[in-house]
């Protein structure tokens, strides 16, 4: 009788068990957001009430005749202004684009110093951005076109993200994201000044293309190996 | 001591006994091949179709070809794991659903991952050794997968 209690324990033990080793089976993904943070440049220039062209913090002197500087520069006002009527003027989704072209960049420059790990948390930035983008302000046909590009796009951040540490890897779907990056910047256009380079060296002069923000090269395909191989296509 | 070996024991083959409870259901087509499927997207000669089915698609499509010990747990729990993963990736049965420039990208990638003997994965072959492409399949393979991807890239 009492080996049967012992027993009846036991199984009931082990029921137990199972449901915990099966419960923990279903992984919890946590999904993490990321919050860019705004930093906000709220430094107010003064001027010298006699000497106009003399600018500094309040409460400093002017270097021409000592006087406390009081005057509010009002062009520093006029600067900010004129760049957020830009900002209105332009849709919210060629700020997407930008979004996407700024950190397609910065995974570049990652590979461009061999940095593996840097690359793989710009990609995850990269995502991050594609996730978010707003296509609200395109039409259907468009926004058909930008999906699919982010959609492949989205596939190879991915695996760079995923990757780091196997900088060769993240190489081949670099190249990959550089033709969608390309293809991005070719139907949406974009604001900044950019150049596609090109590396005859890499997967056999089939796909050694990426886009650059610099005049001069820096091969994100070799890095320090062979930093300056290649050359410009065109610009964009 | 004896009888903490026993219980142990006990409660350990009572686990494996529960888990066999556990059989989700099965990565197979039952033969309603899509019309998606990559073999109806391209025409596909046999015997790179052959190499496809032999060395790819128990990962890479809805149709898997289950061995004996796949009925046993937790076997099946790591083996859905691997087909989950491989299909999320590139699945054959569905890649007519893929877009222009993903199905090129897929190629390309397939390119790559066959080159580097990256694919299919040392732990699959070592189980399943006719999955080994030999030189003159990967070849073939090759062959294949370079003129479709240039073909696509030319008609874009």
């Amino acid at each position: 009788m009492k080996n049967l209690i012992k027993m009846k324990k036991i199984i009931l033990s082990t029921v137990l068990m199972a449901i915990v080793v099966v419960g923990c089976n279903q992984k919890n993904k946590q999904e993490e957001s990321v919050n860019p943070e705004a930093t906000e440049n709220t430094s107010q220039l003064y001027s010298c009430p006699m000497h106009p062209e003399v600018t500094g913090k309040q409460g400093e002197e002017c270097s021409k005749c000592g006087m406390e500087l009081t005057e509010p520069v009002a062009q520093t006002e006029t600067v900010s202004e004129e760049v957020k009527t830009v900002k209105v003027a332009a849709t919210p989704f060629s700020a997407t684009v930008d979004a996407n072209v700024n950190d397609y960049l910065k995974v570049k420059n990652a590979l461009v110093k061999d940095d593996s790990n840097g690359a793989a948390a710009a990609a995850k930035a990269l995502l991050a951005t594609f996730n978010a983008a707003n296509t609200t302000s395109i039409d259907a046909k468009m926004k058909k076109e930008y999906i699919e590009i982010a959609d492949d796009a989205k596939e190879h951040a991915e695996h760079i993200a995923d990757n780091s540490g196997k900088i060769a890897h993240q190489r081949e779907h670099f190249a990959l994201l550089s033709k969608d990056m390309n293809d991005m910047i070719k139907t949406f256009g974009t604001n900044k000044k950019l150049y596609q380079d090109y590396c005859p060296m890499y997967d056999q002069g089939k796909s050694g293309y990426w886009i650059s923000e610099l005049t001069d090269i820096q091969n994100p395909y070799y890095g320090s190996e062979m930093l300056t191989c290649g050359g410009m296509v065109k610009e964009l | 001591m004896s009888s903490i070996i026993k219980k142990i024991a006990l409660s350990g083959s009572a686990i494996f006994l529960l888990m066999q409870l556990y059989q989700p259901e099965r990565n197979i087509d039952y033969v309603r091949v899509s019309p998606m499927h990559f073999f109806k997207t391209f025409s596909v000669p046999a015997k790179v179709q052959d190499v496809l089915q032999t060395s790819c698609f128990d990962c890479h499509s809805n149709n898997t070809n289950y061995p004996w010990y796949s009925y046993v747990q937790p076997v099946r729990m790591l083996m859905d794991s691997h087909i989950n993963e491989g299909k999320e990736n590139l699945n054959f049965s569905e890649f007519g659903t893929y877009s222009k420039r993903k199905q090129r990208s897929k190629l390309d990638r397939m390119i790559k991952q066959i080159k580097s003997d990256e694919m299919p994965l040392a732990s699959y072959t070592m189980i399943h050794r006719n999955a080994i492409l030999t030189n003159e399949n990967k070849a073939l393979l090759l062959k294949w997968i370079e003129k479709k991807s240039d073909s696509i890239l030319a008609n874009n």
